[in-house]
């Protein structure tokens, strides 16, 4: 049964890999980048489990944390929707 | 015993990645921006939810089990706050939701014609941006 999971999730990754190449907007590739992300933590779970080595979650739980991260550095970029938005600085010095 | 757990397992691992593959396809074929976000949430909270819930069924109660649960909550906190920032950031940027008209038809719509002072609370700086003034103690120098 791993092994259909593991199946599922392999074809969802490469749909979402697909998007993230055709997205029209960067906000689509981010998204797809996000499910990407989730993706490869549950792979990795499902993968220990198929090979009966449960030791890959503790990979699982740091690709979590790297995601969030990521996701959150991201998007934090992207909070005025561009990479042009003026700094602080920008704004308040001559 | 260990068959019903058995085929629980199986079953919402089978569920799991069912639901995970209809997420990604509706990715893929969702007409507009907002819409494909409704469909990659549905992998990241029902899918991943069974698929991590078949896995916990197949690890009984040790460790493993608690490292699948970090797992889930991690998960799920971070795809709904990045889902939030995500859909305000498009709305930032203008980003036009598709919406059917009186014939049916789709068409791109203004948010702000949906949700009345949409783009003067978009524009607002958040709560956590804005900087407190330190209040000023007339009584000191």
């Amino acid at each position: 049964m791993f092994q259909a999971a593991i199946i599922a999730v392999l074809v969802s990754l490469v749909l979402a890999v697909w998007r993230a190449l055709a997205g029209p907007t960067v906000f689509d590739r981010l998204l797809a980048a996000n499910a990407i992300g989730t993706g490869t933590i549950l792979l990795l779970a499902l993968f220990g489990f198929m090979t009966g080595r449960p030791e890959f979650l503790d990979i699982g739980i740091l690709y979590a944390l790297l995601n969030m991260i990521g996701t959150l550095a991201v998007l934090k970029f992207f909070r005025y929707g561009g990479l042009g938005h003026r700094g602080e600085d920008e704004e308040t010095g001559a | 015993m260990d068959m019903a757990i058995n085929i629980a397992s199986w079953a919402a691992l089978l569920g799991g990645g069912f639901f995970y593959l209809v997420g990604a396809v509706g990715l893929n074929r969702m007409p507009d921006f907002f819409a494909r976000m409704h469909a990659a949430s549905v992998s990241e909270t029902l899918g991943a939810g069974l698929l991590v819930l078949g896995m916990l069924l197949q690890a009984g109660p040790t460790l493993v089990a608690a490292k699948l649960v970090i797992i889930l909550l991690v998960l799920l906190t971070t795809g709904s706050v990045a889902t939030h920032a995500l859909a305000r950031a498009a709305l930032h940027d203008g980003e036009k939701p598709l919406v059917a008209g009186e014939d049916g038809k789709l068409a791109a719509v203004d948010p702000d014609t949906l949700f009345t002072g949409l783009g003067a609370r978009l524009a607002a700086p958040l709560r956590s941006e804005t900087v407190e003034q330190p209040e000023q103690d007339p009584s000191k120098p």
